[in-house]
């Protein structure tokens, strides 16, 4: 019999990147990144739209575009677009294997349940934020080119691409938060897509919940991080905005702690794909 | 539990209230062991029980002292070729395989390396580039197979492996099974046919309705029916001398010419008695024997005696 060229951490280490680099090919490579790029070029597309018909009275003013796209971001990037572009990557990373009735040569090899539940989160966040980065970065591109030189002068300052490291920082936390929800919904639920609906229910009444409340979604603490302020419009119950390092601990929390409930349930994954 | 076998105590397994399998317990030794049984008596489930895709409701099993829930030590010892003929979207049979040796620890040249030496043995050489979506189903087979043996484990768990291949590649994967078995590995082989099992088997283990109803060498199986008389063809230039003879003795209940008067088929309630007194009768009666033979010591005749039905017809 073959024996390993690793064993323990190093072993384990390699076959998380194997599984996660299989995941970044099937997610970015193959028939899946079709409505992931069909959705990352919805706000690109907006951006570039409202870039060749941006009235001439407001291209003086790159400042509107800043408020504009904090709205654009918070409300539709984050809720909408990272929300089902991490539930199509990440949900499919066990049920799509499980309907394509593939996933006992994943079990069948000598692996750790867990280091295929990490290796797969990995693999999904990888594509995730690379997807959603690059639509971040372009749409944040497209909002200040139509103010010509101060638009190009604000892309190049400090604050400019502070608030753009803020956003990709965010993207990827959302990615990352998200994500492991999902990830844990495809291996428990035969229909994620319900409980992601549900939840998407949730993250938009946000805005509208006491803050004990607010403190069990994703999104209040990604809206702390935005680099923009942004209104949560009239009838939204204002609280005190969560300080920066513990809205990214909170984040990271919420993430570990999901893929390690997805770890365990991998323990016990039995392949039935008759009843699945 | 030993470490030196596969054993199976006590294990049942429950799919909400339909029960897969009912209380088995069998110990496995080094060889080529038949599971047989008709479709949906439960093999595919002990398989899967084997090597952890399933979990057992109750009782315990262990594979050369691992237990299945802890596959990073169980597949280093175990390669198991599933029933289910699905594979990863996209990938051709080299990709799935070095995939799969990369899984096992080998790095990138190595897992190349291994898996053109695999592709060879299965006789897929040419083949490995392609995507085994195109494959025909033997080859998907021999693809399946590879990734079962690509480690060299000690156990190998073969699900109806020889299901979709031509005559001549079921020659082949026969041969390559008794070989892998030769060297001293426990090769679990199960089928729904059962005269195949009868051809690659030193051992059976026939499951129905999710039990086992017999285990052991067929011979050994076929001694304890003995609510059936035993079958025994002579094949002799007289088989009219020998019936006569034959019937003379007590425990023989029936005497048969058979095969336009090229032999005679006795059947005897004492098999202990009858050989000594046959090897008497021929000597008396100075017939030229050609062949002496059991007629009933396959596995086909005693499922068929087991369980009233034989496998293969279901």
């Amino acid at each position: 019999m073959t024996g390993p060229a690793a064993s323990g951490w190093a072993l384990w280490r390699r076959q998380a990147t194997v599984l996660a680099r299989q995941e970044v090919g099937r997610s970015l490579l193959g028939r899946r990144v079709l409505p992931v790029l069909l959705l990352g070029a919805m706000p690109v597309g907006i951006a570039l739209l409202r870039a060749l018909f941006l009235p001439e009275s407001q291209r003086a003013h790159p400042g509107h575009s800043t408020t504009e796209l904090a709205q654009v971001f918070h409300f539709f990037v984050l809720r909408f677009i990272v929300f089902f572009t991490t539930a199509l990557l990440f949900v499919k990373l066990f049920r799509g294997e499980i309907l394509e009735r593939s996933l006992h040569y994943q079990l069948l090899a000598p692996l750790r349940r867990e280091v295929l539940a990490v290796g797969k989160y990995l693999g999904g966040l990888a594509s995730a934020a690379l997807a959603m980065a690059a639509t971040v970065a372009a749409t944040w591109l497209l909002y200040y080119l139509p103010h010509g030189a101060a638009g190009l002068a604000h892309t190049a300052s400090a604050r400019g691409l502070g608030e753009l490291a803020a956003y990709l920082g965010v993207t990827v936390l959302a990615c990352a938060a998200y994500g492991a929800l999902f990830l844990l919904a495809g291996l428990f639920f035969r229909n994620p897509m319900v409980p992601a609906v549900l939840f998407l229910g949730w993250e938009v009444l946000t805005p509208f919940l006491p803050g004990y409340l607010k403190a069990l979604s994703i999104v209040h603490y990604l809206g702390s991080l935005a680099p923009v302020p942004v209104s949560q419009g009239p009838f939204a119950l204002l609280v005190q905005p969560v300080p920066g390092f513990i809205a990214v601990l909170a984040l990271v929390a919420i993430s570990a702690g999901l893929v390690a409930l997805a770890a365990w349930r991998t323990r016990t994954l039995e392949v039935t794909y008759s009843v699945d | 539990m030993s470490a030196g076998t596969i054993t199976v105590a006590d294990v049942s397994k429950f799919y909400g209230e339909v029960l897969g399998v009912n209380r088995v317990t069998v110990e496995i030794l080094p060889g080529l062991t038949g599971l047989v049984g008709p479709n949906g008596s439960g093999k595919s489930t002990l398989m899967h029980l084997l090597t952890g895709l399933l979990q057992p409701s109750q009782g315990e099993i262990s594979v050369l002292g691992v237990p299945p829930n802890r596959p990073e030590a169980l597949f280093r010892l175990v390669g198991y070729c599933t029933q289910y003929d699905s594979f990863p979207g996209g990938a051709t049979g080299r990709s799935f395989l070095e995939h799969t040796l990369t899984l096992h620890g080998s790095d990138g040249r190595e897992a190349r390396r291994r898996a053109s030496e695999i592709l060879e043995r299965v006789g897929l050489a040419d083949a490995g580039g392609r995507r085994v979506a195109g494959y025909s189903k033997g080859m998907r087979q021999r693809v399946k197979l590879a990734q079962a043996i690509c480690h060299e484990p000690q156990v190998l768990i073969l699900d109806e492996p020889l299901n979709g291949l031509d005559p001549m590649g079921r020659a082949e994967m026969i041969d390559l099974f008794k070989e892998l078995a030769r060297g001293g590995r426990h090769v679990v082989v199960s089928s729904h046919i059962l005269h195949e099992v009868d051809l690659i088997s030193d051992r059976v283990v026939m499951i129905h309705g999710g039990s086992v109803v017999a285990e052991g060498s067929i011979r050994a199986v076929r001694g304890e029916i003995t609510a059936q008389p035993l079958q025994v063809l002579v094949r002799c230039d007289r088989p009219h001398a020998v019936a006569a003879r034959a019937f003379e003795l007590p425990h023989v209940v029936e005497a048969r010419i058979v095969d336009e008067a090229t032999g005679v088929l006795l059947r005897t309630t004492d098999a202990g008695r009858f050989f000594p007194e046959l090897g008497r009768i021929i000597l008396d009666t100075g017939v030229e024997v050609e062949t002496v033979r059991p007629a009933d010591e396959n596995v086909d005749a005693v499922y068929d005696y087991l369980i009233g039905t034989t496998g293969s017809s279901s």
